[in-house]
C-alpha cells in the first residue's frame, strides 16, 4: 500500500527485509545509514534487545528527492528473525510495497533460510495481497564465508518468483546499495499504471 | 490491473482534514496531532512542518499500536482503540479512526485528560468518512504513479547515493 498523498505532493512506499536470524538484516540497514548523507535520510530507529537482537523492527527512511513534484521516499523496516516473534513480524509487513529476502548464504543455515521463507509467503497470503504486485528481491548474504552454498542451490530454494538475485556481504556493504536501488526500482515500476 | 487496496489523499481532503486537526489542536489543548497509517507512514500534521523525527515517532507509534492491539486480542478484548502513553512532561494518545488511519495526539500534563478524550473522539467521528473516500477512490494515485513517473524515479534511482553501487 503506496501511501500516496497528492495535497502534499508525497509518496511513501515502505519496503521490509526480511529473513531468518542473524542473516544480516540490520547489519545491511546500519551500512545504508553509516553511508548516505544525513540530508538524505532520517535518523536510525532500532527496538532491540541488550544483546542487539532486533525485538520488533529497524527503521530507517530515505528520500529520493522530487520525481515529477512527487516527493518520493523508503522506508526500510526490517524484521526480527527468531521464529517465535512471528506476531512481530506480521504487524511489521502491513502495508508492504517491497521485500528483500536476506539469505544466510552458509550450508549451516538451510533449515532456517527455509523456514523463514516459507513464513514470508505464508504472512503475505494472510495479509491477502495479492503478491505479484510486491516488488522482490534475493539477497544472498555472507558471500565472504567459507561453507556457502552456491547462487544456482539458494535460488533453487528461495526463489520461486524469479525476482532478481544479488550477491551481498552486508558487513563490508558489497551489494547492499545494490540490493536497495533493484528493490526500489522495482517497486516503483509495480506501482506504476500499466 | 488489480490493485492492491493503497490510500490516495487529493486536495479537498487534506484541506478538510487540516482544517479538523488544526481545530483539534487548539481547543483540546495540545502541542501536536498527526494522522499516520496503520503501516507506519505520516499523513499529516499540525502544526504544518514535518521534520525528519515525524517519520520516526509516525513507525514507532504505529508499530506500539498495533503491538498493542495484538495484546488486547491475546487477552480477548475486543473493543481496542485507543494506546495512551502517560510521560513526565507530556501525554500520547494514539487512537483508530479507520483500518488503514491512526490519530495521534500529545498534550501537556496541565491539560486535562477527558477533555482531550472528548474532542479526539468528536474528531475521529468526523474524519472517518473522509477517510473512507479516499480508502474507496484510488483513481488519482493510479493517474498520478504513471509511466512517465516510473521512468523518472527509476533514473533517479540510477544516480542516488553515486559512489556506493559499484561496491
Ligand atoms: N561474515 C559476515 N558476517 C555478516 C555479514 N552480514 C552480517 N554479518 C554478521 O552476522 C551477524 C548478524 O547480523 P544482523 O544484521 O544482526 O542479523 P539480523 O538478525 O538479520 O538482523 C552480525 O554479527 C553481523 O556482523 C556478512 O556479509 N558476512
Ligand atoms: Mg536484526
Amino acid at each position: 500500500m503506496a501511501l500516496i498523498n497528492l495535497a502534499a505532493r508525497e509518496i511513501n512506499y515502505k519496503i521490509v527485509y526480511y529473513g531468518c536470524g542473524l542473516c544480516g538484516k540490520t547489519t545491511n540497514i546500519q551500512y545504508i545509514h553509516r553511508r548516505v548523507n544525513p540530508g538524505a535520510r532520517g535518523r536510525l530507529v532500532s527496538i532491540a534487545t541488550e544483546e542487539e537482537r532486533t525485538l520488533y523492527f529497524d527503521f530507517l527512511p530515505l528520500s529520493l528527492g522530487t520525481v515529477k513534484g512527487l516527493r518520493t521516499r523508503f522506508h526500510l523496516y526490517t524484521v526480527p528473525g527468531q521464529s517465535f516473534y512471528n506476531a512481530s513480524r506480521k504487524l511489521v509487513l502491513q502495508g508492504v510495497d517491497g521485500v528483500v529476502f536476506v539469505a544466510d548464504s552458509q550450508i549451516s543455515r538451510l533449515d532456517e533460510n527455509v523456514d523463514s521463507y516459507l513464513n514470508l509467503w505464508d504472512n503475505l497470503m494472510e495479509q491477502d495481497e495479492d503478491p505479484s504486485h510486491l516488488g522482490i528481491v534475493l539477497q544472498m548474504n555472507k558471500r565472504d564465508l567459507g561453507s556457502i552454498f552456491s547462487v544456482t542451490d539458494l535460488t533453487e530454494l528461495l526463489n520461486h518468483t524469479g525476482s532478481p538475485v544479488i550477491e551481498a556481504c552486508a558487513l563490508t556493504g558489497v551489494g547492499v546499495f545494490e540490493t536497495l536501488k533493484t528493490v526500489c526500482k522495482q517497486v516503483i515500476a509495480k506501482s506504476a499504471r500499466t | 490491473m488489480a490493485r492492491r487496496k493503497g490510500l490516495v489523499i487529493n486536495d479537498e481532503q487534506m484541506q478538510m482534514i487540516d482544517g479538523v486537526l488544526t481545530k483539534l489542536q487548539r481547543v483540546a489543548g495540545s502541542a501536536f496531532v498527526a494522522l499516520i497509517s496503520t503501516s507506519g507512514q505520516p499523513i499529516t500534521t499540525a502544526p504544518a512542518d514535518v521534520d525528519a523525527d515525524t517519520l520516526s515517532l509516525a513507525a514507532l507509534a504505529a508499530g506500539s499500536f498495533a503491538a498493542t492491539r495484538q495484546l488486547a486480542e491475546v487477552l480477548n478484548e475486543r473493543e481496542f482503540s485507543l494506546l495512551f502513553h502517560e510521560g513526565q512532561e507530556s501525554n500520547l494518545h494514539v487512537m483508530q479512526v479507520t483500518e488503514q488511519i491512526l490519530l495521534l495526539i500529545t498534550f501537556g500534563r496541565d491539560t486535562q485528560v477527558g477533555r482531550v478524550r472528548l474532542y479526539t473522539t468528536r474528531a475521529v467521528e468526523v474524519l472517518k468518512p473522509l477517510f473512507e473516500d479516499a480508502e474507496d477512490s484510488d483513481e488519482g494515485g493510479a493517474r498520478t504513479i504513471d509511466t512517465d513517473y516510473s521512468r523518472e524515479a527509476g533514473a533517479a534511482i540510477d544516480d542516488w547515493f553515486p559512489g556506493e553501487s559499484d561496491k
